[in-house]
């Protein structure tokens, strides 16, 4: 396996966010120790670990819910801030917000960074065709599948066009065929709109199936352990050989502690 | 065909009827009774058809009706104007919180009706005191559902928006306000019933008009169907209440109704 470090991978590409020696403690209990790397502009990047390894942590501190206890992370060379980078974040639990519309959900977040009203409208319109919701338009989220409720939260933190989107486990409580399909779905917008995704999972075969590069976690203190360039065709086939080779190697790497 | 008009006809039938069944039970047992402990049904409505025409303490029956709404809805607006931001206040800051709460929890378990003596010392006998019993009534219910409400708020909506870096005060109007609309109408409802039942205790103490008086003067008068008549009226227009709240909750939450 290569790694980033040393290969035309990051050749091309600008760095748009800087980890560097990223330290979180609870107490006496460190749960992310030193952490350094970079996400490239337009990257999709997937991060797998133990459970327990401190992913959401990880997350929670990029996404500057909880303070950080050493390091900093930087956005196009500026200190993360919820108030001047657009970071969306997809929740583990389906976040639709229930008294809104599915497209006033998707309005949701570009009301609250005051987006000009014409703007917001024309966000919307296109998010509503790119996540295939336009007939819903006017339904409420109860009203909706699980799925069609993610595409909803999809939808609403694509819409703000964000620097950097953090998806934490988002389709671990839906069944594999909606799974599935959704992975589809935000490969697909991703590449659409050109965004800079950081995904959270456990599932190796979903960060093989979905990641342009892998970051593997180690258990508590995390650290990162290594980085996994995933260079396969799209769309990807799990029995294709070398999808079940770097499957394999994958899930070697996270058992072998 | 049948089968769906029925279906669609069952509940008010069921309605109808167990109505039916209530006062044909009370036509029932009033023939067994002695008329004075339990007058029938049949001599109930002669008297509210008398009360109609016949004015009771120089007012007539609906004259009595409105006083004591006007009391009633006097209260509830003073207890919505105070109670509900001050809910909302105590749920979503803890400072306030912990101001708020120690004198709330000793407040609150002091039933309505045992403010009457205070409340007439302080008010007087007159309008004052008796919309004062029921602002206390409906204001501790208005308070606890919205603090409740508060803080049930689901955290990860809170954490959506921020996400999107909303301010406090955008979490508060966008977020949580709204997610605790329900529990907010939970208490408004609880709390016009509770004003309802509290006007009637601060009209059994020297009132001249309203319903609470209707049911005294016909105790006064030992004219039981009259004291019938009264609760009666209280039991309508306490339910016409929650009824007209019931329908500004399904117009203002529309994501609460159910799917057809």
């Amino acid at each position: 396996m290569e790694t980033a470090a040393n290969y035309p991978y990051a050749e091309h590409r600008k760095i748009k966010v800087q980890v560097e020696n990223l330290t979180k403690c609870y107490g006496d209990l460190l749960v992310l120790d030193k952490i350094n790397f970079e996400i490239y502009q337009g990257e999709l990047l997937c991060i797998v670990g133990p459970t327990g390894c401190g992913k959401t942590t990880f997350l929670n501190c990029l996404s500057q819910f909880i303070p950080m206890t050493e390091g900093s992370i930087l956005v196009d060379g500026v200190p993360a801030s919820p108030e001047i980078h657009n970071i969306a974040f997809v929740f583990q639990e389906v976040s639709a917000i229930p008294w809104l519309t599915v497209e006033d959900n998707i309005r949701f977040g570009l009301r609250i960074k005051r987006l000009p009203e014409a703007e917001i409208e024309q966000r919307t319109e296109r998010m509503l065709d790119i996540v295939g919701l336009r007939k819903y338009r006017t339904y409420y989220p109860q009203q909706l599948s699980a799925s069609m409720e993610q595409r909803v939260v999809i939808a609403r933190n694509f819409a703000i066009n964000p620097d950097l989107l953090l998806m934490d486990e988002p389709y671990g409580q839906l069944d594999v065929k909606l799974r599935y399909y959704l992975e589809d779905e935000l490969i697909r917008i991703w590449k659409e709109l050109g965004s800079t995704v950081a995904f959270i999972t456990h599932n190796i075969e979903e960060a093989i199936y979905l990641a342009e590069r892998i970051l593997i976690l180690s258990p508590k203190p995390s650290t990162i352990k290594e980085e996994v360039i995933v260079d396969l065709p799209r769309p990807r086939q799990y029995d294709d050989p070398e999808f079940v080779r770097l499957r394999e190697y994958v899930t070697e790497r996270i058992k072998w502690w | 065909m049948i089968g769906r008009l029925g279906k669609r006809l069952m509940p008010a039938a069921l309605t109808t009827g167990s109505l039916l069944a209530f006062v044909a039970f009370w036509q029932v047992v009033s023939l067994y009774t002695n008329p004075d402990f339990l007058p029938s049904p049949g001599r109930v409505w002669d008297e509210a058809v008398r009360l109609f025409h016949t004015p009771v303490g120089g007012k007539d029956i609906l004259a009595h009706v409105g006083y004591s709404l006007r009391r009633v809805l006097t209260a509830y607006l003073w207890a919505i104007l105070l109670g509900l931001p001050l809910g909302l206040c105590m749920g979503w800051n803890r400072t306030c919180e912990k101001i708020v709460s120690p004198i709330f929890e000793l407040l609150r378990p002091i039933p309505p009706i045992a403010w009457i003596p205070i409340a007439i010392l302080w008010l007087g006998v007159a309008e004052g005191s008796k919309v004062f019993i029921c602002f206390v009534g409906s204001f501790v219910i208005l308070v606890l559902n919205s603090y409740t409400g508060m803080r049930y708020v689901d955290p990860l909506l809170i954490d959506a928006a921020r996400s999107f870096g909303a301010s406090r005060r955008q979490q508060f109007f966008n977020v949580a306000v709204p997610a605790c609309l329900p529990s907010i109408f939970a208490g408004l409802q609880n709390a016009l019933s509770m004003a309802w039942m509290c006007v009637l205790a601060a009209e059994l103490v020297g009132a001249r008009e309203g319903v609470g008086f209707i049911i005294i003067q016909g105790m006064d008068l030992n004219r039981p169907p009259m004291i019938l008549v009264g609760m009666i009226l209280i039991g309508i227009v306490g339910s016409l209440l929650a009824a007209s709240l019931r329908w500004a909750e399904r117009a203002l939450c529309p994501w609460r109704r159910e799917l057809v």
